[in-house]
């Protein structure tokens, strides 16, 4: 029996020049995993807004077509009214938390089904259970780390009770560990409960072990509905970069030139008597590309912030020789001028060619004079990388660049760093082991507690 | 003690704060809120306390250049187009201290709301006004994130070799910091709304009983503001 049916959906949004989906027409069945993949861009976050009702209600736009979740039109049914039927996990855990406690911001979308104060608190302690993270009941949301608050989102979203659990990209901010845990987990639930569960991932080589079935978008439309086997022969044809790592970009040569960075003995802890950081060193040589690796939480991005002197030292020594550029986690968040190439020229004394020059090389040409917070959160990445690229530096350090990237841009971006090998040294701090495999000259990986160990 | 109460008191303090004309009795209630806030954890109440020394020492500063009264001078300054005569007399100096310690005493009952009440638990007992509430709410909890954002910024920027330094450096931050935490206010209620947020039908609130404590708590904010109207 079908959970969802989508009939020859079409939407726009407001004011796009182009449609986000274009007649897609599929059925979601009772129980089953479907794994939403596509380029970005391609529609997937959109088709999975369409089932939770968010699109249109939230987002406005043209609308064309039907979509039904257990047997109800979404066009005349809100949100918040489907909320008993689906259960939405965003990208982002941090944005999604409302209340203080971990007891009441599970709870909360109970109480608004319209449970009691103790019912909800009861549900909340079984989603809590179910997902292994009873133990963070009593905890306030503000002190959990990012792969703790992605398990209280998921909490909240079974809380709900779904038929139809819908998840875009639950994976993009934990390690490979917590990543097979986690997709373990919804494998599980999704046996256990008999929801239908589907989720969209931009590294697809987990869930395509746990999916029963593959959908893939391209430019808004369903090119592929299929059984994972017959999916995965597909995408070898059509999309291999779908399954394979971008692949050794050039031969590895490894670093040649003169040391640019080294680290002595870094110690370093947040708190007194916690250290993400004990004892480590590194050198880092121009020419050559060091992949930093490890679980979250072992002190990656400390280390690399350390090696900018972005973080002030507290046991050990850093020697720079020459100029460091760091490009953060999620740079696309933290654009501070009106345009584009303003943004990029910032770094460099406001010399507008170069900036335009770096653009063209991200990708970006005509972008130029665009508001930088109206590209696509792919184009932003891409513009945070030429602002930081633009400055030239001699030590060039990457904090997850690849986070939410389709294959097709991880390809460009690591002959990108292949291609500007010779001219600094680059330390990559990044989860996938694949693209570290195929543009880094050696990877490094600082051990520390996986938070999902226990699942 | 619950945060009905709790709020109640830190209500009377800022009408209090308002109309009350006694010095000592402002600088009494400055006191009590100023241990409350540093009872928070010194990480969490810097911020507001930062803020508050700010904005309560540079009223103290313009309150007497732009005020004009008072016969006792202390400074004879130079005469400036639009604001006029430049002088701090001891009058204008003791007024602009009271509005600049009433100000600090509004800012520290918010920063006593921020940092030690139980919003969760505040949000689910009002009976009253509960959307407005939890904007309040999501509107404190925002401070931190701000916080948060502001520090990825900088932190951003000056990996790009772009320092952050004084005050039109930092002034640079206010429209991203905004334009971000809109962003940000997007998915927070497009998550609320999937998760049922502003569904009718739900059960009624379970009646709030009140210790003696937060009955006298209670009494005593009545009492506080009624002094304050008549004899503070």
């Amino acid at each position: 029996m079908a959970v969802a049916r989508i009939e020859n959906l079409s939407f726009s949004y407001p004011e796009a020049a182009t449609a986000a989906l274009r007649e897609v027409s599929l059925e979601l069945e009772r129980g089953e995993v479907v794994l939403v993949l596509g380029r970005s861009g391609s529609g997937k976050s959109t088709l999975l807004r369409a089932l939770s009702g968010l699109v249109p209600h939230f987002h406005g736009g043209r609308f064309s077509g039907s979509v039904s979740v257990a047997g109800r039109d979404t066009r005349e049914t809100p949100p918040a009214a489907l909320a008993g039927c689906v259960a939405t996990l965003f990208q982002d855990p941090e944005d999604q938390i409302i209340f203080d406690s971990v007891a009441n911001e599970v709870a909360f979308g109970p109480e608004n089904l319209g449970a009691s104060a103790e019912q909800a608190h009861g549900r909340a302690r079984e989603a809590l259970a179910a997902v292994g993270a009873e133990h963070l009941l009593g905890r306030a949301t503000r002190e959990l780390s990012g792969g703790e608050l992605q398990r209280v989102c998921l909490a909240s979203a079974l809380a709900l009770e779904p038929e139809l659990l819908v998840l875009d990209e639950p994976t993009s901010q934990l390690d490979p560990g917590g990543a097979e845990a986690f997709l373990a987990l919804i494998e599980r639930l999704a046996r256990e409960r008999g929801a239908t569960v589907v989720l969209s991932e931009q590294r697809p080589t987990l869930p395509l072990a746990i999916c029963e079935r593959v959908l893939f978008l391209r430019d808004g439309r369903l090119v592929l509905d299929a059984p994972r086997e017959q999916a995965l022969e597909w995408l070898e044809v059509e999309e291999p970069g779908f399954l394979q790592a971008p692949g050794p970009v050039r031969e590895h040569t490894g670093g040649a030139g003169e040391v640019v960075c080294s680290l002595h003995s870094l110690t370093y802890a947040y708190r007194p008597g916690e250290p993400v950081l004990e004892d480590a060193s590194l050198e880092i040589r121009r020419g050559e590309i060091v992949g930093l690796a490890g679980p979250n939480g072992c002190g990656k991005t400390t280390l690399a912030k350390l090696a900018c002197g972005l973080l002030d030292l507290q046991e050990g020594r850093v020697e720079l020789h020459g100029r460091a550029g760091y490009l953060s986690q999620d740079p696309g968040r933290y654009v501070v001028c009106e345009r584009a190439e303003d943004e990029v020229a910032l770094g460099i004394d406001g010399d507008l060619p170069a900036a335009r020059r770096w653009l063209g090389e991200l990708g970006l040409a005509g972008r130029e004079r665009r508001h930088p917070r109206d590209l696509s959160s792919g184009e932003r990445e891409r513009l945070g990388l030429a602002a930081v690229l633009a400055i030239e530096p001699d030590l060039l350090v990457l904090d997850e660049p690849t986070r939410g990237v389709d294959p097709e841009r991880k390809r460009e971006l690591a002959e990108l760093l292949r291609a500007h090998v010779p001219e600094r040294a680059t330390l990559l701090v990044t989860h996938d082991t694949g693209f570290a495999a195929a543009v880094c000259d050696r990877v490094l990986t600082l051990p520390g507690a996986r938070e999902f160990s226990g699942v | 003690m619950r945060p009905l109460p709790a709020l109640a008191l830190l209500s009377a303090c800022v009408v209090t704060a308002l109309v009350a004309s006694h010095p000592l009795s402002l600088a009494a209630l400055a006191a009590v809120l100023l241990v409350l806030v540093l009872r928070a954890s010194w990480r969490r109440a810097r911020l507001y306390l930062i803020g508050i020394a700010v904005s309560s020492l540079g009223l103290l500063l313009i309150w007497p250049l732009t005020a004009h009264r008072g016969s006792h001078p202390l400074w004879n300054g130079p005469i400036v187009p639009v604001l006029g005569s430049i002088d701090v007399t001891y009058e204008e100096l003791s007024a602009g201290a009271m509005q600049a310690l009433r100000l600090a005493i509004v800012a520290l009952a918010f920063a006593v709301w921020a940092l030690r009440l139980d919003h969760d638990r505040l949000v689910r007992e009002v009976r009253l006004a509960r959307r407005s509430v939890l904007t309040v709410a999501l509107a404190t909890r925002l401070i931190p994130t701000l916080e948060r954002d502001a520090a990825g910024f900088v932190e951003a920027l000056r990996g790009r070799g772009v320092p952050v330094q004084g005050l039109r450096g930092r002034s640079r931050l206010l429209a991203p910091l905004v334009a971000s935490s809109l962003e940000r206010g997007l998915t927070l209620a497009e998550s609320m709304e999937a998760r049922g947020y502003g569904r009718r039908g739900r059960p009624p609130r379970s009646h709030v009983r009140f210790s003696w404590r937060e009955r006298l708590s209670l009494a005593f904010s009545l009492l506080l503001t009624i002094s304050s109207l008549l004899w503070l």
